[in-house]
């Protein structure tokens, strides 16, 4: 007695249940329910229909590449019973089970924070695109023209004593060259 | 009077594909003919004379499973839309019993190889000793086509 593996859905058979299809050269296919069955024999690709295990593991859905897939296996030599084997066999199929669980939970878990992160910035680019919607750009507008003329007049105000400051500078400088020039001259002179 | 008047449906289900689905029209499988492909091309290319067989076997498609009554015929189906799908089909490697046991959780997945399908050599040259030989395809193969498409865009 053996728990097998559905062809279409890989999902799990249990005695009693399903059908299976012996092609004409030997080969057994077996499917858990009408609805694969029917899909094969509409000869439909497991990898194309998205409901598959075929199809998930493909399209990196689950997780796909995992040591912890190593222990199930089909053997086909019977292994003599002894309880202690058997005892071990038990607790490390819990343990397997376990730490299997954990990491395809933490997979998905990966993977949906991603998602996460990108609705994120979806969110803050809709929100700086339609900023208009929350705030209307008229708002506070007349006191902004109130403050930008206040400014203006300010700059207004300040301009005359820059130049003066320019003014003075050029003075200076021209103190400056004339003294600089009569250095030259003075030298000059000595010469 | 305000009711919802639904329609019976009479033919569900009831579509012309029926008969092919039956099991006695059954052909082969993609996965029996990739067999095929790698392991037998030339005895199904090159059959001994068969009275049984439309065009006495002489004339046979390994790709689509297909016998044909003569050569202008073959000639003909190779140069059709089934035949180019049937190709498609067989680039990426059939699914398996053992991929669904993987899918299952008995081992890890292992993603199907694309390999490069051609149309099957001719009877001569396969006496010749040419076998049909699936090559791998490979990543680099397929990026100088796009960048191609995009030279041809921007000519």
């Amino acid at each position: 007695m053996r728990i097998e593996t559905c062809y279409f859905c890989s999902s799990k058979i249990y005695p009693g249940h399903g059908i299976q299809f012996v092609r004409n050269d030997c080969k057994i296919f077996r499917f858990c329910r009408s609805k694969c069955h029917r899909a094969f024999k509409r000869k439909k690709n497991p990898r194309k229909v998205r409901w598959t295990k075929a199809h998930r593991k493909a399209a990196g859905k689950e997780l796909a590449i995992d040591p912890s897939f190593e222990f199930e296996k089909r053997r086909n030599v019977p292994v003599k019973y002894s309880r202690e084997a058997w005892q071990k066999t038990l607790d490390a199929i819990k343990k397997v089970t376990e730490i299997k669980e954990r990491r395809q939970d933490n997979f998905v878990l990966q993977r949906l924070r991603k998602g996460r992160e990108v609705e994120i910035q979806m969110d803050v680019k809709d929100v700086q695109r339609n900023i208009s919607l929350i705030r209307s750009p008229a708002a506070g507008l007349k006191e902004r023209r109130a403050r930008e003329e206040a400014q203006e007049a300010a700059l207004m105000d300040e301009d005359m004593p820059e130049e003066e400051i320019t003014y003075v500078d050029a003075r200076e400088l021209e103190k400056k060259l004339e003294e600089g020039a009569t250095m030259e001259d003075i030298e000059m002179m000595k010469a | 009077m305000g009711m919802v008047q639904k329609r019976k449906k009479m033919h569900s289900g009831d579509t012309h594909l029926r008969r092919r689905w039956r099991v006695r029209s059954r052909r082969r499988d993609l996965d029996q003919i990739d067999d095929d492909l790698q392991t037998k091309s030339a005895e199904l290319i090159n059959q001994q004379v068969d009275l049984e067989q439309t065009g006495f076997a002489q004339f046979y498609c390994v790709h689509c499973a297909k016998y044909f009554i003569d050569d202008h015929a073959m000639q003909a189906h190779f140069r059709t839309k089934v035949h180019k799908r049937r190709m498609k089909a067989l680039e990426l490697e059939p699914y398996t019993v053992e991929e669904a046991e993987r899918a299952a959780g008995q081992g890890s997945y292992k993603a199907p190889k694309k390999r490069v399908i051609r149309t099957q050599p001719t009877k001569e040259e396969v006496k010749k000793g040419k076998r049909i030989q699936l090559e791998e395809k490979l990543e680099e193969d397929e990026a100088p086509k796009s960048k191609r498409k995009v030279e041809k865009m921007q000519t």
